[in-house]
């Protein structure tokens, strides 16, 4: 549905975007993910010609496109900055909104009635939006993203700023969304729920691909996907374990249980005997591997997070 | 899903035009208004009441003159002369007598009066007529004499344009040129709270994922203007209507009236729609630029278009000078000065025509130039551009998509 091809973006002397290739399947929801500033955020909206690249090419299908030109009636977006028209009533702004996307008064407003049914806040259609808590300011949000049933659907950070039930709300609707034939692509923190919703992944660091493929390929491009939880009774020479070729470990400082990852192809045994002469074993258990902790062994923690391109 | 360009930037004009016209707050202010006009005439006529009540003014001593030249009038004088003085003031401090007025001789007099009065001018005047007669009939001569000596040179003023700009005129082109002004005014602050506001908000993005930047900033143009419009004409009925009031009471303001002809009153609408949305283009391509209104360097530039109306004003003291006439057509100014210029002289038939053409062009060039300042200004945040960036955003057009 979108495909990305050698697309480069620069701001003055920092390269965001570099080289980025990726494709977007119809009806997958695909997820792309990267430490702040890894250039998520451009990429979405050079997608969404609100900026354009320097180099490289977007290619849309044609159901996206009218006459050649992107048709964004058929595009919902969800962006990271948010922010929504304060003074004027619920119902009021949304239908404004859908309107911009070509959708009839009338339609509009049954779809924002139901969607504000769905979230439970349809008794305050009438009030003014700066009268809603965050949460619901955010609700109000993403359906204004998607109301007017996008072909296809951006969601930038879909779940902050939601408590974990509606986390799971969203996480729903976003399913849902995929069942009615909305091809999704969105960027977000929350690994679980990126996890158990997106049917494909690309890790971003400093605007290039680190990896991408489903969450099995990811887990295989890291290893077997086996994580070894381990709790050391003694730990004599930690810095076997942070310096080794062989494996990635990370002390879980609330647990005091290290959480290692074997590197691709390296067998068991071999990492076993990094583990062994570090320290004396006291409990050892085996894991499968996360899209968290794909995440942090990808970006490492060493640098507070922050790989800004 | 259908959309057209048209539906989309209807759709942004009416949701920019219900923003900020809001029905109940012209009611309020009409009633605020009437409220305060209605206490006004309340204790108006109560004071004019009071003034109509004759005062009482004895007069303790006539000088030359008798108690036959103080008859009725407004006035009521009483002869005190017999009463003695000091009854005359027991009568004053009871409040029987509003003064006490004596008559020294023709030249001089006193009046011992609470505190000053209106009715003292009308006393003076007496005073003056009585000395005037009085001389007249010392000096032997007649009336008609003093009249003679005393009448003023009628001086004839014949202007070479043929038009004479009375008072009415340019009381009729103020009011046009101040409703110019409030609709101008409007459009500077709910330009600049729409579009800033947006940017604060981070309300920019979703819109712009929408639709382009010029669709966006044409229909907050055409909403704004529309407010502008909405105000102007509101205040304006409500001036002719006054205005029509006060005749049917009998106030000589038909002139006033015969000059709101449909040629003028068609031109002005002409003139103050194109100029109203000129400037609202120009104000929201600035209002792009700004990141925080509180600092910005170029907020100072929203106050530019008080530039023209202030030279319509110079234009009720001589509207027939050439840079006059120029202004008229100028686009810039022309919007102001040549409405102005209209009322209170003769303009040859071309003058609106040109005028419209020029600004209409000019209000088209600074649509287009806005929405490329537009386009990348709202997507701008945290420092703001400097002018050579927005002179090339103009020249080239900007990063965004504008389809």
């Amino acid at each position: 549905m979108i495909t990305f091809s050698k697309v480069t973006k620069q701001f003055s002397r920092v390269r965001a975007v570099n080289e980025l290739s990726f494709t977007v399947n119809q009806g997958e929801i695909f997820a792309l993910l990267g430490p702040n500033g890894a250039g998520k955020t451009t990429s979405l909206r050079m997608l969404l010609q609100l900026i354009n690249p320097d180099e490289g090419a977007i290619r849309y299908s044609e159901s996206l496109l009218t006459e050649g030109k992107l048709e964004r009636t058929r595009i919902g977006y969800l962006p990271e900055e948010r922010g929504i028209y304060q003074d004027t009533p619920i119902l009021k702004t949304l239908v404004y909104l859908a309107s911009l996307r070509g959708m009839p008064t009338s339609d509009a407003r049954k779809s924002a009635m139901e969607w504000l049914e769905r979230f439970e806040i349809a008794d305050r259609a009438a009030d003014k939006v700066s009268t809603l808590s965050k949460g619901n300011q955010q609700k109000i949000q993403f359906i204004a993203s998607i109301m007017h049933g996008p072909e296809f659907a951006i969601l930038d950070e879909p779940f902050s700023g939601f408590d974990p039930i509606n986390q799971e709300v969203i996480s729903d609707m976003i399913r849902g969304l995929r069942e009615q034939g909305t091809t999704i692509l969105l960027s977000a923190h929350q690994m679980l729920l990126v996890e158990r919703i997106a049917d494909r992944l690309l890790l971003l660091s400093d605007g290039r691909e680190l990896m991408s493929g489903t969450m099995l390929e990811l887990r295989r491009k890291m290893g077997d996907g086996q994580k070894l939880e381990v709790q050391f009774s003694a730990l004599t020479s930690p810095s076997l374990l942070v310096e080794s070729s062989l494996l990635d470990a990370r002390e879980d400082t609330a647990t005091g249980m290290w959480q290692v990852l074997p590197r691709p192809g390296v067998p068991l045994n071999d990492a076993l005997q990094v583990l062994t002469q570090a320290g004396r074993i006291e409990t050892l258990r085996t894991a499968q591997a996360n899209l968290h902790d794909i995440f942090i062994q990808s970006f490492g923690t060493t640098n507070g997070g922050n790989h800004a391109s | 899903m259908h959309r057209n360009i048209f539906d989309i930037t209807k759709n942004v004009t009416v949701w920019e035009f219900n923003r900020f016209f809001k029905w109940m707050d012209l009611v309020k202010g009409l009633l605020f208004f009437g409220f305060f006009g209605l206490i006004g005439g309340v204790v108006g006529s109560w004071a004019g009441s009071q003034a109509s009540k004759a005062p009482v003014v004895a007069v303790t001593h006539y000088g030359p003159f008798s108690s036959g030249d103080f008859t009725e009038g407004f006035i009521r004088f009483t002869d005190a002369t017999l009463l003695p003085a000091d009854s005359t003031q027991i009568f004053y401090a009871e409040g029987r007598f509003d003064a006490v007025l004596e008559i020294h001789d023709v030249n001089t007099a006193s009046i011992r009066v609470n505190s000053d009065r209106a009715w003292l001018i009308q006393l003076e005047q007496k005073l003056n007529e009585l000395r005037v007669s009085y001389k007249l009939d010392e000096l032997g001569l007649e009336l008609q004499v003093y009249d003679d000596l005393t009448a003023q040179v009628n001086l004839e003023r014949l202007f070479d344009s043929g038009e004479v700009s009375s008072v009415v005129d340019k009381v009729l082109a103020g009011g046009a040129i101040a409703l110019l002004l409030m609709a101008v005014f409007m459009g500077f602050a709910y330009q600049f709270t729409a579009i800033t506001a947006e940017k604060q908000q981070r309300i920019t993005e979703q819109v712009l994922s929408a639709i382009s930047p010029q669709t966006w900033i044409d229909g907050k143009i055409l909403g704004i203007t529309g407010v502008g419009l909405a105000y102007v004409a509101f205040y304006g009925a409500i001036g002719i209507f006054a205005m029509l009031a006060l005749s049917y009471v009998g106030v000589p303001v038909h002139q006033t009236l015969a000059l709101v002809n449909p040629v003028f009153v068609l031109t002005f609408l002409l003139m103050a729609l194109l100029g109203i949305l000129m400037w609202n283009a120009f104000l929201a391509g600035v209002a792009a630029t700004i990141d925080d209104p509180n600092t910005s360097a170029k907020s100072g530039l929203m106050v530019a278009p008080m530039f023209p109306v202030m030279l319509a004003f110079l234009a009720l003291v001589n509207p027939d000078t050439l840079a006059m006439k120029i202004l008229g057509i100028f686009p810039i100014t022309s919007y102001a000065v040549l409405p102005a210029r209209m009322v209170l002289t003769s303009v040859a038939w071309w003058e609106p025509v040109v005028a419209l053409i020029l600004l209409a062009a000019t209000a088209w060039f600074l649509r287009v130039m806005a929405g490329r300042i537009f386009a990348a200004g709202m997507m701008m945040y945290g420092k703001e551009p400097d002018w050579r960036e927005m002179l090339r955003w103009m020249v080239k057009g900007t990063d965004g998509e504008t389809n």
